[in-house]
């Protein structure tokens, strides 16, 4: 499986060819809207992931995009664009982009999003955050490689977290996910953030306040 | 503008109308004075026929006679062939002789003189023009009343009248010919002002916007004033627009240079760890000016007056949180403490999402580039009002305003461009909403708010 990065400019797409690879992704890079229309037409193209600039020679990033929607639902499509205009990331995200990321924009953050939406294809996979890795099959915890048993509450508000690991969540959304209805309140989740914190520990990862929105999971 | 709606035709049209109306006027005149001068031309033959008939009434065998000269009655028919008749008729109205019975004249005549009557009558199918001449012969103890009674047909007097009317007529077509080329030119004449300010503006250089130097009459002037007012004005926008573009220019220039001197430097010396400084320096160096080129382009769709995009309903809670987790990452990295403050309820604004994304985003920047450690986003209600506050150094009063303006910082030593407030002004103008600069809440720091007009969708 293969990443496509379809970008013009030589420099960045060296660099990202470099981190990606580093990362253990195998690339293929194109710097041509119609070669990247050409292949993304094909069904079976066989790209796990497409990131893709708006600004091409040939026709435009948009164009690709269209061409691959009009067949292929499933690749995920991170748009990666100069234009700085929030409209673009609008009309790509209606043509059914997955993601947007505006230039300049830093490496880890390009890397914390082709991670996410490789989760989201293969939702199966194990995910990982630092040290703390979850079985999804059976919602299994692990830190450190030894076994974090949980109960059932803490252990839906901890896979949540890891779900979105890096982005702040809703307080709203962790206590519907972990309470599962039962109308709890806000200052509930608090107890139970309060005990995953102390379960991490100094493991590494952290547990993060984000004042008057929710929590964050992440690396230190 | 219509085709037909020309200032030439309307002033035309105006100016003729009335000319047209006393064309009229002048041609029914000279109608009239034809025919009243050609009735008087000819009732003079038929006063001359009758005196000369009545001269010629002698009183024979104790009546009336008459030996009718021809000259009386060859004066009456004159060149157009009309048919003339005659008759005497005595005191008591019997005809004495004539060659036809024409009728009497029902007017009464002075008293007891000699006096002479005309009037048009139609006779056995004929139209005439009729004198009735009251006299009485004076002779040896006779004093006998009689009637000279003349007539001729009219061609004559219509002949006389047509040629009168044509002659008349002739002259005022003229006239009227005249009049009408004279205004034609007049009109031309006090219009090419009009001609010469539309050619000196078609003539002027798209670029130039010197003002208008031409002399027009006084209506016009007003225009030309009018137009060069707005020439100033716009002289204005575009100084403007130029040094912006020439702080923006330098503000670009001067980071690049930064780069390609740090790179030149970087590649004289071998020591890695050298490198890797520089690299970093080059990195972070990177990052501004490209932040930089990002804002110059937000600041320069702002200030197009032609770029009004559609606002839609939004809620203010959901668009703040939504920008704490866009850059609660990038802060904590600068060990900012980013946070919401939701209001109760939802707050419903007309606005633009990105925008006043956007516009929290360069707040936020802002704060955490000038010392602020822990920023907060507020949303209040009532009046709806879009807050960011930060507990860094604050800014004071005296200088709050001054911070609006594009490339103006308040720390030199500081990186950053000095747009950010520049940009969340014009977004705020753009919503309608006022901006507002003052301290924190507990008198340090900087809050700045966002008030939109009360507005519900």
């Amino acid at each position: 499986m293969t990443l496509l990065l379809v970008e013009d400019d030589a420099l960045l797409a060296e660099t990202l060819i470099d981190t990606l690879r580093l990362e253990g992704h195998d690339i293929c890079h194109l710097a041509n809207g119609d070669a990247a229309r050409t292949r993304l037409s094909v069904t079976g193209h066989g790209d796990e992931l497409v990131l893709l600039d708006l600004n091409l020679p040939g026709c435009s990033g948009l164009a690709v995009l269209a061409a691959l929607r009009s067949h292929d639902q499933e690749t995920p499509v991170l748009i990666l664009t100069a234009r700085g205009a929030v409209e673009d990331r609008v009309q790509g995200l209606d043509l059914g982009a997955d993601d947007y990321l505006a230039k300049p924009f830093a490496l880890d953050e390009l890397e914390a999003r082709v991670r996410a939406l490789l989760r989201r294809r293969s939702p199966d996979a194990p995910l990982r955050v630092g040290a703390l890795r979850l079985d999804t099959r059976h919602q299994r915890f692990t830190l450190d490689g030894a076994p974090l048993a949980l109960p059932p509450r803490e252990q839906r508000l901890l896979s949540c977290l890891m779900h979105h690991a890096g982005e702040p969540v809703d307080k709203a959304l962790l206590a519907e996910e972990a309470f599962q209805g039962d109308a709890m309140g806000d200052n509930a989740i608090e107890v139970y953030v309060h005990r995953l914190r102390k379960r991490l520990g100094d493991s590494g990862v952290a547990l993060r306040t984000v004042r008057g929105l929710g929590y964050l999971l992440e690396v230190e | 503008m219509t085709r037909g709606d020309s200032l030439y035709r309307r002033l035309l049209g105006l100016l003729l109308l009335p000319l047209l109306g006393l064309g009229s006027l002048f041609l029914i005149q000279a109608w009239g004075d034809a025919q009243r001068t050609a009735n008087r031309a000819f009732d003079r033959l038929l006063e001359a026929a009758s005196l000369a008939i009545a001269e010629q009434v002698q009183w024979q065998d104790d009546r009336l006679w008459l030996d009718l000269p021809p000259a009386a009655l060859e004066m009456l028919a004159t060149d157009a062939e009309e048919r003339v008749f005659y008759s005497l008729v005595d005191g008591q109205g019997r005809l004495i002789t004539g060659n036809a019975e024409l009728p009497g004249d029902p007017r009464q005549g002075l008293e007891g003189s000699d006096t002479l009557l005309y009037r048009h009558i139609a006779w056995q199918g004929l139209s005439l023009r009729q004198g009735t001449r009251r006299t009485r012969l004076e002779d040896w103890g006779v004093r006998e009343p009689f009637e000279v009674r003349v007539a001729h047909s009219r061609e004559g007097r219509d002949a006389l009248a047509a040629e009168l009317w044509h002659a008349n007529l002739a002259m005022i077509l003229a006239m009227a010919a005249l009049a009408t080329v004279g205004l034609l030119l007049a009109i031309r004449a006090a219009l090419t002002p009009l001609t010469r300010l539309r050619r000196a503006i078609r003539a002027r250089d798209p670029r130039t916007l010197s003002p208008l130097e031409l002399s027009l009459p006084r209506e016009l002037a007003e225009l030309r004033d009018t137009v060069n007012e707005l020439l100033a004005r716009m002289r204005r926008v575009r100084a403007n627009q130029e040094r912006f573009i020439g702080d923006a220019s330098h503000q670009l220039r001067t980071p690049l240079a930064g780069l390609s001197a740090r790179a030149e430097l970087a590649l004289r010396q071998d020591d890695p760890a050298r490198w890797k400084e520089a690299l970093v320096a080059m990195q972070a160096t990177s990052v501004r000016t490209a932040r930089l080129a990002g804002q110059l382009l937000s600041l320069t769709r702002l200030a197009n007056p032609e770029y009004r995009p559609a606002r839609a309903p939004l809620e203010l809670n959901a668009i703040a949180r939504q920008a704490v987790r866009d850059h609660w990452a990038s802060c904590q990295r600068q060990g900012v403490d980013l946070g919401v403050e939701a209001s109760g309820g939802d707050v419903w604004i007309r606005g633009i999402d990105w925008l006043l994304a956007e516009a929290i985003g360069n707040l936020i920047d802002n704060a955490c580039r000038y010392g602020g450690h822990c920023v907060t986003v507020q949303v209040e209600n009532a009046p709806p009002r879009l807050v960011v506050e930060d507990n860094g150094p604050g800014i004071p009063e005296a200088r709050r305003l001054l911070m609006l303006r594009p490339f103006h910082r308040d720390h030199d030593e500081l990186e950053g461009s000095g747009l950010g407030l520049a940009i969340v002004d014009g977004i705020a103008r753009t919503h309608g909403a006022r901006l507002q600069l003052s301290a924190g809440h507990d008198g340090g720091g900087l809050r700045v708010a966002l008030q939109f007009p009360g507005d519900t969708p």
